[in-house]
C-alpha cells in the first residue's frame, strides 16, 4: 500500500544545503568544506539553480510554505546568490506568500546590513549557531567565534528587523559543567529571542572528536541529564516551551520547517548531501561536491517507504513532539489502529510513567523524553 | 607367553612429555623419517588433526598410526605410534593408551628440564610397566643444557639417560638415533597367539559411514571380520564387520589382527559410549578368563550449565552436543532450565580444559553463541535424614538446616617451580585453602611442592594464577584423592530483589564475603543502566552480605537530527533494537550475554 500523502494538512518544505564553512568544527560530520574561493561558491550556487530547474517537470508547481537554508554556513553566500536561488525556486514551486524562509548563520559571518538585504528578499527567520557562552568551550569545539560575536550577530539580525530568531546551543560538550551550561542558558535568555535549539553532543565517527575521544573531558551521564533538565525548566520560565525533544519556542515561533520532519510531511532537498522525502520515497544526494558542481545527479541513498516502515517512522518522529501522536490522525492516515499496533509494546512504559497515553494522545512524559531512544527502539517494529 | 618372529618385529610405543616440550613435532619427524609420510604431504603435526589441537599445541584425543621402518640392521619393523592426550584432565585416557604400549619415549625440553607433567607421565608409564626411553629435545636452542637434563632424568626419575638420544625435532637433527633406540630399547610385544582373544580398547570414535571405529591393542589371540565379540565391562556383543590398521592417511582394511598388533575394528556400534576406553574385547563364544585390569568408567569432574545465547537455538545446541558425544564418551549432558537463561543443558566434563574444548567446538563447528555458567565440582551432601546427595548444580543445594555434612573433592597437587617463586606459589595455595604436604628440592634451582587443594579452587583459574605468579615457569599436575568435609554454603545473587538462579554458586564459607563483593561489583560494572534503579544483592539464605546499585538510565542521545536525515536516526534505533534482541531478561533486568559472561569469568588474580 502506498503511503497516503497528507497534502490537505501540510504543504511541502524545501531544504537547501550550503556546504561551506570558514573552518570545520571538531565535532562536525555534516557535509561541509572549508571555503576555498568566491568562485567555488559561485559555481556551487549555479549548480544548485541547475538542480532546481532540472526538476521543474517533476514538481510542477508543488505547493511549498517553508524554505530552509542549512549548512555549513549559508551566510557565506552573497544576498545576490540567495536571490538567484529563491528566484529559481519561485519558478518551479508555488511558494506561498506567508512562507517561513530560514537562513542558518554562524556568528561573525553577517552584519546588520547583510541581514537587511536578506530580509528584503523575503527571508524572515535566522538560526544562529551560538553553541556556548563560554570561550573555553567554544575553543574546545573548534568554533572560530567568541560569544561576543554571537551576541552582536543576534543584535544585528534584530536591528535588521528579524523578529523570528533562533539560537543553537549544545550540552555535553568538552570542559562543560552544570554551572557553565547554566551560564550559557542565562546568557542566551538575555538575548530575548523566541526560539532555542539545545542539542546534546554526539561523537560521530570520522570527526577529530572521535579520534581523540579518550582525551576529551566530557560531562558524565548524570550531569548531562541535569543540564537538559535545567534547560527545560529555565527556558520555560522565560516562556520558551519545549515543543520537540531538542527544540524550544515561544508561542507561535515553533520552526514550521522542522515540524515538517516530525509531522511527516514531504520535504525536498537540493544541494550536496541534501535529504528528501517525497511521495513516500526517501533519498539523499551524494556528498561528492565535485560531481555535483559538474551537474551529475548522484544518490547516496534511495528508499521506498512501505506502509509498515511509514508507521514506524511516523511514530519515531511524532513522539519527538511534546504534543505527541494524535492516534485519530494515525488511524486516518494508515487505516490501522495505533493502539492495537503499538499499545502492547508501550504498556510497560506507560506503567513506568515514561509514556502518557490518554484522550487519544500518546506522548512522552518529561522523564520519558530523556530516554526516548531506548523506548522507541523497544516499541518500534523494525 | 611366547614371542613369534612376527612379534619380534613390532614395536608399540607412545610419546609422552610435558606440554610444549615437543611431543607432536617429534611424532611428525618420526613419520617423515620412516617415510610413511613424505615431507611434501606433511601438514604440521599430522597426528593432531583437530583444528583446536593444532592451535593449542596439545593433543586432546589419543590416536595411533602404523609406520614401517627398515632399520640399519637391514630388517623391517612395524612401529605403532600411539599418541596420548597431554593434559591432566585426560589422565585416565593417558594411562589406558600407555597400557596399549610396550615402551614410551619421554620427551624432555633441553632448555626446561623436568616439569610436573614430565614426572606425572613418567610415573604413569612406569606404572604401566613400560620401558621408558628419554629423548632430550630442542638441543638446537642456545639455552639447551643437555648434560644437566641427563643428570636430572637419572636423579629424579631414576632411569639411565647418559646415552639417550639428544635431538632437535624441529630441525630433524639425530632423529635416526631415536628410531634405532626404539628397536633396541622398546621391547617387542609378548602374547599368546593361540589363546582366546584379549584386546584393550584405548580409543574409539564415531564415523558416519562405519559407525564406531574402535582402536585396540591385541594382547592374546586374534580377531577378524565375522567374529562375535564381547565387551567385557558391559556384556554387550557385536559382530565384527571390518578389521584393519591405522595408516597415516586413513584406515587400511586387513585380514585379521593378531597378538601384539594395534589396529581397529568396526562392528556396527552406534555410540562411543558403548566402547569405553580401557574395556577388554574378547570373543563371545570363547572368552578370555579375565578382563584386563584398570578399567574404570570415566566420570565428569566439573559441571556447568551451557545455554544458547539465542534461546531459539536450543534445538541446535542439543543436536551439536549429541554429535560431540558420539565421539566423546566423557562428555555428559542433560537438559536443565534456568529462570534467567531459559532452556539449556547441564554438562559434565573431565576438567576445565575439556570444558573449554567443548565450548570452543560448539561455537566454531556448530556456530553457536553460548552462555556458560560458572563451573562447579560435584559436592557430596549428607543430609540429617541420612540421605546422601551428589550436587552438581548449585540450584539443587539443600537448605542449610537440613545438611549434616557437606564434603568437597580434594586433589593432591604437585607443583614444580624455580625456587624464586616458591613464596608466591605457597601464598597462592594458602589463599586457595591448600594444605601443605611437603616440599622437595629437585636440584639447587628447582623445587617440587605438594599440596592438598580443593578441586573447586583449582577450577577457578588456578592454572593461570600459577603461571602469572611464576612468570610461566611453574608446572602443575594433580589427581583427585577423594571427598572431605568442608564448610560449604550457597551464595545467591538478586537483581532488583529477584534471585538470578544462573549466578548462584557453592563456595567455602571463608571465601563467601570476598567473592560476593567481587561479583556484585562486576555485576554493577556490566549491567547497563536500566529505566529504573537496580539493586544488586549477594545473599546466603536470606542474609544479604554484599550490595551494589546500578543507577537508573538518565538520558540517551539527544543529538541533532539534521536536515531531515531520518535514515540515520532510524539506523541508530535499529542498531539499538538489535542489541536489545540479544539481551537476556534476568527478572526485570536486561543484561547482554557478554555482560553475563564477564561476570562469570572469575579471574581471581585481578
Amino acid at each position: 500500500m502506498k503511503v497516503k500523502s497528507d497534502k490537505a494538512n501540510g504543504k511541502s518544505g524545501i531544504y537547501i544545503h550550503i556546504p561551506f564553512c570558514r573552518q570545520k568544527c571538531l565535532y562536525c560530520d555534516f557535509c561541509s568544506f572549508p571555503v576555498a574561493s568566491a568562485e567555488s561558491i559561485a559555481s556551487y550556487v549555479s549548480a544548485l539553480v541547475d538542480e532546481i530547474e532540472r526538476n521543474a517537470e517533476k514538481y510542477r508547481r508543488r505547493a511549498v510554505d517553508t524554505v530552509y537554508f542549512g549548512g555549513g554556513t549559508p551566510t557565506l553566500l552573497t544576498p545576490k546568490q540567495f536571490e538567484a536561488i529563491l528566484t529559481s525556486l519561485g519558478g518551479v514551486f508555488d511558494i506561498s506568500h506567508d512562507s517561513e524562509i530560514t537562513v542558518e548563520c554562524n556568528p561573525a559571518t553577517a552584519n546588520e546590513q547583510y541581514f537587511a538585504e536578506l530580509r528584503s528578499l523575503g527571508i524572515n527567520r535566522v538560526s544562529i549557531g551560538v553553541q556556548s557562552a563560554n570561550q573555553n568551550e567554544l575553543s574546545a569545539l573548534g568554533r572560530i567565534h567568541s560569544f561576543g560575536d554571537a551576541v552582536k550577530t543576534v543584535e544585528d539580525a534584530k536591528k535588521a528587523g528579524f523578529s523570528n530568531v533562533s539560537a543553537d546551543i549544545m550540552f555535553g560538550i568538552p570542559e562543560q559543567t552544570e554551572e557553565s551550561f547554566l551560564f550559557t542558558l542565562e546568557s542566551i535568555c538575555k538575548l530575548d529571542i523566541p526560539h532555542i535549539s539545545a542539542y546534546g553532543l554526539k561523537i560521530e565517527s570520522g570527526t577529530p572528536f572521535a579520534k581523540n575521544h579518550k582525551s576529551l573531558v566530557l560531562p558524565d551521564e548524570d550531569s548531562e541529564y541535569n543540564m537538559y533538565e535545567t534547560a527545560v525548566k529555565l527556558l520555560s520560565q522565560h516562556g520558551i516551551e519545549r515543543y520537540e525533544i531538542s527544540n524550544f519556542a515561544k508561542k507561535g515561533y515553533a520552526s514550521r520547517h522542522n515540524l515538517k520532519y516530525w509531522q511527516y510531511y514531504d520535504y525536498i532537498g537540493f544541494g550536496v548531501s541534501a535529504h528528501s522525502f517525497v511521495d513516500g520515497i526517501r533519498y539523499s544526494n551524494s556528498r561528492d561536491i565535485k560531481a555535483y558542481v559538474n551537474g551529475l545527479d548522484i544518490r547516496d541513498s534511495f528508499e521506498r517507504i512501505d506502509n509498515r516502515a511509514a508507521e514506524n517512522e511516523y511514530v519515531m518522529l511524532g513522539m519527538r513532539l511534546s504534543d505527541g501522536i494524535d492516534t485519530t490522525l494515525f488511524e486516518k492516515r494508515f487505516g490501522e489502529s495505533f493502539n492495537s499496533k503499538f499499545g502492547p509494546a508501550l504498556s510497560p512504559f506507560v506503567k513506568s510513567g515514561h509514556v502518557i497515553f490518554e484522550n487519544g494522545i500518546c506522548r512522552f512524559s518529561n522523564t520519558g523524553f530523556y530516554v526516548s531512544n531506548y523506548i522507541l527502539s523497544s516499541i518500534l517494529d523494525m | 607367553m611366547q614371542v613369534s618372529e612376527r612379534m619380534k618385529h613390532i614395536r608399540n610405543f607412545s610419546i609422552i612429555a610435558h606440554i610444549d616440550h615437543g611431543k607432536s613435532t617429534l611424532a611428525d619427524r618420526i613419520l617423515e623419517a620412516t617415510q610413511t609420510v613424505s615431507k611434501r604431504d606433511m601438514e604440521e603435526q599430522l597426528l593432531d588433526n583437530m583444528d583446536l589441537e593444532r592451535e593449542r599445541g596439545i593433543t586432546i584425543k589419543a590416536r595411533a598410526v602404523k609406520l614401517n621402518y627398515r632399520a640399519t640392521n637391514g630388517e623391517d619393523y612395524v612401529f605403532n605410534l600411539i599418541d596420548t592426550p597431554g593434559h591432566v584432565d585426560f589422565n585416565y585416557e593417558v594411562s589406558r593408551s600407555l597400557n596399549a604400549c610396550d615402551g614410551a619415549l619421554l620427551v624432555i625440553d633441553a632448555t626446561q628440564g623436568i616439569e610436573a607433567q614430565t614426572l606425572a607421565n613418567a610415573y604413569l608409564a612406569v606404572d604401566a610397566n613400560l620401558e621408558v626411553v628419554p629423548v632430550i629435545n630442542k638441543i638446537d636452542l642456545p639455552s639447551a643444557d643437555v648434560d644437566r637434563v641427563r643428570n636430572e632424568v637419572e636423579e629424579i626419575i631414576g632411569i639411565p639417560a647418559q646415552d639417550c638420544p639428544a635431538v632437535s625435532a624441529k630441525s630433524g637433527l639425530n632423529i635416526e638415533s631415536v628410531l634405532e633406540k626404539i628397536i633396541t630399547d622398546v621391547p617387542s610385544p609378548v602374547g599368546d597367539e593361540s589363546a582366546p582373544l584379549k584386546a584393550l580398547i584405548f580409543d574409539s570414535y564415531y564415523d558416519s559411514y562405519l559407525g564406531v571405529v574402535v582402536n585396540i591393542r591385541v594382547i592374546d589371540g586374534e580377531v577378524k571380520a565375522g567374529d562375535k565379540i564381547l565387551l567385557m565391562s558391559n556384556g554387550t556383543t557385536y559382530e565384527v564387520v571390518e578389521v584393519g590398521t591405522m595408516e597415516p592417511f586413513g584406515l587400511c582394511k586387513g585380514e585379521c589382527l593378531r597378538a601384539g598388533e594395534v589396529g581397529y575394528i568396526t562392528a556396527s556400534i552406534k555410540s562411543v559410549g558403548d566402547t569405553r576406553v580401557g574395556d577388554t574385547v574378547t570373543l563371545a563364544q570363547n572368552p578370555t578368563k579375565e578382563a584386563l585390569p584398570g578399567f574404570k568408567a570415566v566420570k565428569p569432574m566439573v559441571y556447568a550449565g551451557i545455554y544458547p545465547a539465542d534461546g531459539a537455538r536450543y534445538g541446535d545446541l542439543r543436536d551439536a552436543l549429541d554429535k560431540l558425544q558420539l565421539n566423546d564418551a566423557a562428555l555428559s549432558f542433560e537438559p536443565e532450565t534456568s529462570i534467567a537463561l531459559g532452556f539449556g543443558f547441564r554438562c559434565g566434563f573431565l576438567g576445565l580444559l575439556h570444558m573449554e574444548v567443548i565450548e570452543e567446538r560448539l561455537e566454531r563447528e556448530f556456530n553457536l553463541d553460548l552462555i556458560t555458567t560458572a563451573p562447579s565440582v560435584i559436592y557430596e551432601i549428607k543430609l540429617k535424614n541420612g540421605e546422601v546427595k551428589m550436587i552438581d548444580n548449585p540450584s539443587n543445594f539443600p537448605q542449610p538446616d537440613t545438611i549434616e555434612i557437606a564434603s568437597e573433592p580434594l586433589v593432591k597437587a604437585n607443583i614444580i617451580t624455580p625456587t624464586e617463586f616458591v613464596g608466591g606459589l605457597m601464598d597462592l595455595c594458602q589463599d586457595r585453602r591448600g594444605e601443605f604436604v611437603d616440599m622437595k628440592y629437585i636440584d639447587t634451582t628447582r623445587v617440587e611442592l605438594h599440596y592438598r587443594l580443593p578441586l573447586n579452587e583449582i577450577i577457578y583459574d588456578f592454572f593461570n594464577a600459577l603461571k602469572s605468579r611464576s612468570r610461566g615457569y611453574a608446572s602443575l599436575d594433580y589427581e583427585i584423592i577423594g571427598y572431605f568435609p568442608s564448610k560449604l554454603i550457597k551464595l545467591d545473587f538478586l537483581l532488583n530483589g529477584e534471585q538470578v538462579d544462573a549466578l548462584s554458586f557453592i563456595v567455602h564459607e571463608e571465601k563467601a564475603y570476598a567473592r560476593a563483593r567481587r561479583i556484585t561489583e562486576k555485576l554493577k560494572e556490566n549491567i547497563p543502566r536500566q529505566l529504573f534503579e537496580v539493586p544488586i544483592q549477594a545473599a546466603i539464605g536470606t542474609k544479604v552480605i554484599a550490595r551494589e546499585t546500578v543507577k537508573a538510565m538518565r538520558k540517551d542521545v539527544l543529538a541533532k537530527c539534521y536536515g531531515g536525515d531520518i535514515t540515520r536516526k532510524k539506523k541508530l534505533l535499529e542498531k539499538q533494537k538489535e542489541g536489545k534482541k540479544k539481551m537476556r531478561q534476568l527478572g526485570s533486568v536486561q543484561v547482554s550475554p557478554e555482560a553475563f559472561m564477564a561476570v562469570l569469568r572469575l579471574d581471581d588474580e585481578s
